[in-house]
């Protein structure tokens, strides 16, 4: 199967420019968080809203500033540990910005931050069928995917590593099988990657997107680093769509090269094969 | 005939402001809505850390100036109290645990690309950490030392600022709300009263003239821990956290603090407690037998940039945004302020490091 090159990055019925999605948490003030987002050019940010007591109209302050920005929001349920909590928030992520969209996380360890698979499916068929646009935030497992594919996703999150960790991509074979097997699902790698590099690869392997939040929030200078990502997340796209040759074993040669007699190159091809 | 100045919030910076242009010569009086125990004030829900180099880890390198410039105050402020204030200056440590390491090395790199002098952080190893905390030895294999630092029991000042206020005879009317501010006049309880000048000092409650405000929640539990005996404040860095003890007389110790985005004042949350709690038993076992004698929830008046600002024009100064940093910048901004008011306009100073907005 062959994954479309040349199409628009769209999440529900909203296309977007960017591919870049970034997260709202741990910068060392809203004003650096709101110059990064702008350096960024990101056009969807990801608003954590758990601890705010947001019911209580407890964030309004830091709410205030998120949509004085314009782009669109994407509330996510972090910290979430079970299906009703996740349920909760996405609702009152739903009130607060007035929109549909919502990243799914529900942890299922605490240490890692990985996700729990089957409460994300659970929760992710109810929100669905409540008309929410949901994002799951998952581990690159193939058959998650396509339970949640089945529950109404258009949109999947794999991680790259756990979130915070700035690994970079731990399995790049099982991302690779899931960028095959659904060659139509808009995929964003989520959580893990620490360099421009990293998310560089996600893009090279087809990948439609990132999402990123410590990577940039917790450089020395967050401005300048969503600068690097966003450009990074650019020429990995463009690499992919300009069509990447593929690697080769240049250590042995495919045809007898010029100038070394035949017996030589036999010999050394049987070494290399023994 | 002395100005008039009216001090409008008597937390932390109300009251050291009014203590010092009493000294100057000013006629002061001060308003708060709260009682004069300062109960209701941010200030009294602090920890008290003065660490201008480790809050470069999430600061602008401003921040540091003024809280290096606010250390060497401390102590001849506190000296001219009537009563003696706990105030420490022995450094402050931070550690990881082995899994975390990546988080010292983080800090590191973010503090040391903000500042200029070298002898302000220290790496140390497990056993120099066990001679400056005999009680932590072998507990972690490396950790940072910033030996200019320190911490200042916040209720304790309070108390002693409330004495002095009220030992001159300085006028100080409690518990009643000021409604309105003014250049040059304030109302309250339906009375108007006129000023040379009035100082905004209301912390977030200024918050309906200055809309940029928002308040930063932030929990803090003080337990009473006989078994632990660490000197100076030690923050444990964690990927998801970074909460320090703050050991004060008496076996007492301050655990904190949260930083939530929320102006909400409710108790303190179970996974707040945990987070807490553990922390501390995870750098000293001792912490097990400890006893809780208090949850205390603030809200951190701030700024979207997180500094400190100084609004001035003829008749009416404001203070305000003091942020996590109340305790380690107080005495500078009241420095600023004091200039501010003598000689008619901001010091260049004020205006150099970014004070005067
Ligand atoms: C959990 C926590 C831990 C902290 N730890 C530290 C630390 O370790 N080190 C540090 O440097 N800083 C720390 N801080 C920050 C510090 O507490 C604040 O920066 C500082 O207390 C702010 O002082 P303030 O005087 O501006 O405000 P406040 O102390 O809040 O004082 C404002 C006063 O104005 C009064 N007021 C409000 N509205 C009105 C009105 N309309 N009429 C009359 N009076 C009014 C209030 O009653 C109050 O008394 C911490 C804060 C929190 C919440």
């Amino acid at each position: 199967m062959r994954v479309a090159v040349h199409r628009p990055f769209t999440i529900g019925e909203v296309e977007l420019k960017s591919r870049l999605l970034l997260g709202t948490a741990q910068y060392p003030s809203p004003d650096v968080m709101v110059r990064a987002i702008e350096a960024s050019r990101c056009e969807v940010i990801t608003v954590s809203l758990r601890r705010q007591n947001a019911a209580g109209g407890g964030g309004e302050g830091f709410w205030d500033i998120i949509r004085g920005l314009g782009l669109h929001v994407l509330p996510n349920t972090a910290g979430c540990r079970t299906v009703q909590e996740a349920i909760t928030v996405a609702n009152m992520g739903r009130e607060l910005f007035d929109t549909s969209w919502v990243k799914l996380e529900l942890i299922g360890d605490d240490y890692t931050l990985q996700p729990d698979p089957i409460a994300l499916i659970e929760a992710t068929k109810v929100l669905a069928e409540d008309g929410f646009e949901v994002l799951p935030y998952m581990t690159e497992d193939l058959v998650v995917a396509r339970r949640l594919v089945d529950a109404g996703c258009r949109v999947l999150m794999p991680w790259g590593a756990p979130i915070g960790s700035g690994q970079g991509i731990l399995n790049p074979y099982a991302l690779r099988t899931l960028r095959s097997r659904l060659p139509d699902m808009t995929l964003l790698v989520d959580a893990g990657l620490g360099r421009p590099s990293q998310a560089a690869e996600a893009m090279e392997m087809g990948f439609d997107g990132i999402l990123l939040n410590s990577a940039v929030a917790l450089a020395q200078d967050p401005v300048l680093m969503a600068k690097a990502f966003s450009r990074a997340i650019e020429a990995g796209r463009q690499g992919f769509e300009a069509g990447l040759i593929p690697s080769r074993e240049m250590g042995v040669p495919s045809t007898p090269t010029l100038g070394t007699p035949f017996w030589q190159q036999q010999a050394a091809g049987k070494e290399e094969g023994s | 005939m002395s100005l008039t100045v009216a001090i409008v919030g008597s937390g932390l910076l109300g009251r050291m402001l009014g203590v010092q242009l009493d000294r100057a010569g000013y006629s002061v009086s001060l308003f708060d809505r709260d009682q004069k125990d300062g109960r209701g004030s941010c200030s009294y829900v602090a920890a008290g850390m003065l660490a201008p180099t480790c809050e470069l880890d999430s600061s602008e390198a401003e921040i540091g100036e003024m809280g290096q410039r606010s250390l060497r105050q401390w102590p001849r402020f506190l000296e001219k109290l009537p009563s003696k204030v706990f105030f420490q200056e022995q450094g402050s440590l931070v550690v990881a645990h082995r899994l975390d390491r990546g988080e010292l090395s983080l800090l590191q790199g973010r503090v040391r690309g903000r500042i200029h002098d070298e002898s302000l952080i220290r790496n140390v190893s497990g056993k120099e950490l066990g001679e400056l905390e005999p009680d932590l030895e072998d507990r972690f294999s490396e950790g940072l030392f910033f030996p200019r630092e320190g911490q200042v029991d916040n209720r304790g000042l309070l108390q002693v600022l409330t004495e002095t206020i009220l030992s001159r005879g300085l006028e100080w009317i409690s518990g009643v709300a000021v409604d309105q501010i003014s250049p040059g006049e304030i109302s309250f309880g339906g009375e108007k009263r006129r000023f040379d000048w009035v100082v905004d000092c209301r912390g977030l409650g200024a918050k309906t003239d200055i809309p940029e405000l928002r308040g930063v929640r932030g929990e803090l539990i003080r337990v009473s821990a006989p078994e632990v005996s660490i000197r100076r404040p030690v923050r444990i860095l964690h990927p998801r956290y970074s909460i320090y003890l703050v050991p004060r007389p008496e076996n007492v110790v301050v655990i904190g603090a949260t930083s939530i985005e929320s102006e909400d004042l409710s108790p303190i949350s179970i996974q707040s407690t945990m987070e807490l709690l553990s922390a501390a038993y995870a750098v000293h076992p001792g912490f097990a037998e400890a006893r809780v004698l208090e949850t205390i929830v603030g809200c951190r008046p701030s700024f979207p940039d997180h500094r400190p600002r100084m609004y001035y024009q003829q008749g009416l100064m404001r203070l305000n945004g003091l942020y996590r940093h109340g305790f380690l910048i107080a005495p500078w901004v009241v420095e600023m302020a004091c200039h501010a008011l003598k000689q008619g306009e901001p010091s260049a100073e004020a205006r150099e490091l970014g004070l005067v907005f």
